[in-house]
């Protein structure tokens, strides 16, 4: 009678063992809407984003983004900045598209494809899940390339290659049809959401480039719909931003 | 704490924590060393992405023909952010708007704060730029 009690309490102990592991495996919930977050005074240091570490370019891409910048500055003290592709409403594109001003995102993740839609410019990036990365050669290059992603413990690992070389990259940076960008997605507190992202690109940068956004949770809050249509701002023919007056 | 010290505060945030972010474009072309205050009637709300805008007509003194203003804002979703609703302005309104000037003399601007015709103060967003 003793052995049944003590077998029977030893079967309990397992099945709960077992079914607190299941949980604890289960991927923590990154749906719904995040919005950018900076820290700021008297906030806790984990929650907001490490620094970036430093942009070393190669050759002609260091030139093309050293001569951008210094033209980008005297533009400025013109008064007439330089237009960027999303004045004409060109989409951002990845990794740019991540961090937009003060726009949210949202994640929607499902068992095989986690979906991000930002609210600027409405762009949309899918994740297939569990599935093996494709030859960079054999994906057409794009705004968002093509990203697969795995679940590492509570980190969401996502690679992406196949950004189009014309879409500017992290700070504007030029970048090679070799890029390879991994994120890696992990709750820091129940409501902060950082995503650590590397850049590498052995034709563009002496070495990667790593950067980390962190976001806040946004809870109920319903996406606003952003199309980028009848724009009153322009480029003129010397490549800065006008605003057509009425 | 002041309102006004409140508001700089806030400013301060967003520009030293805005580095990592990018933005839609740079605002040098708006003189964000000054301001003008002007108060007239609206002629036209564009409740449009990437920017909102406000036409109003603002009269001239000596029975001069009104002068036309263009005001540019931040976009509707970064306007939400600061409060604002898509029918918060509506042509024939009487509106005060503070705006930072076009360097190039024209008369048009970026929005700083309005008073809309119920009294209510908003700003161009929650932020200093409208955020973009």
């Amino acid at each position: 009678m003793r052995a049944h009690a003590l077998a029977a309490a030893a079967l309990l102990a397992t099945v709960v063992a077992t079914s607190v592991g299941a949980q604890s495996a289960a991927p923590p919930d990154l749906s719904g809407s995040w919005a950018p977050y900076r820290g700021g005074r008297g906030a806790d240091p984990k929650l907001a984003a490490p620094p970036a570490t430093e942009i070393l370019l190669k050759g002609d891409y260091k030139k093309s983004w050293d001569a951008r910048r210094v033209a980008e500055a005297e533009a400025n003290k013109k008064g007439e900045p330089l237009a960027t592709p999303a004045v004409e409403c060109v989409p951002y594109g990845f990794p740019r598209m991540m961090s937009v001003a003060l726009y949210p995102i949202e994640i929607l993740p499902s068992a095989k494809q986690v979906t991000i839609i930002t609210e600027a410019f409405s762009e949309v990036r899918r994740v297939y899940m569990n599935e093996k990365q494709q030859p960079i050669d054999e994906v057409p290059p794009g705004y968002y390339g093509h990203s697969v992603g795995r679940w590492e413990g509570d980190t969401l690992v996502i690679d992406t290659v196949g950004i189009k070389e014309s879409i500017w990259s992290y700070q504007n940076m030029p970048h090679s049809d070799r890029m390879r960008i991994t994120e890696r997605l992990r709750l820091v507190a129940p409501d902060y959401l950082h995503d650590q992202i590397t850049i590498e690109d052995p034709v563009a940068l002496e070495k990667p480039v790593t950067y980390t956004l962190a976001y806040k949770r946004l809870p109920n809050y319903k996406m606003v719909e952003f199309v980028c249509e009848n724009n009153r701002e322009y480029t003129d023919a010397n490549g800065a931003v006008k605003l057509r007056l009425k | 704490m002041s309102r006004q010290v409140a508001l700089w505060a806030v400013i301060g945030t967003l520009v030293v924590g805005a580095v990592q972010l990018d933005a839609h474009h740079s605002f040098a072309m708006f003189d964000t060393q000054n301001r003008v205050t002007l108060t007239g009637t609206v002629s036209k709300f564009q409740w449009t992405n990437p920017h909102a805008y406000i036409e109003i007509d603002v009269p001239a003194e000596g029975g001069a023909p009104a002068k036309h203003w263009t005001v540019e804002l931040g976009s509707p979703s970064i306007l939400m952010q600061g409060g604002w609703k898509f029918s918060d302005v509506k042509p024939n309104q009487t509106i005060t708007v503070v705006l930072n000037p076009l360097r190039n003399g024209d008369p048009a601007g970026l929005l700083v704060r309005i008073t809309l015709a119920d009294g209510r103060v908003l700003a161009n967003g929650p932020g200093p730029t409208g955020g973009n």
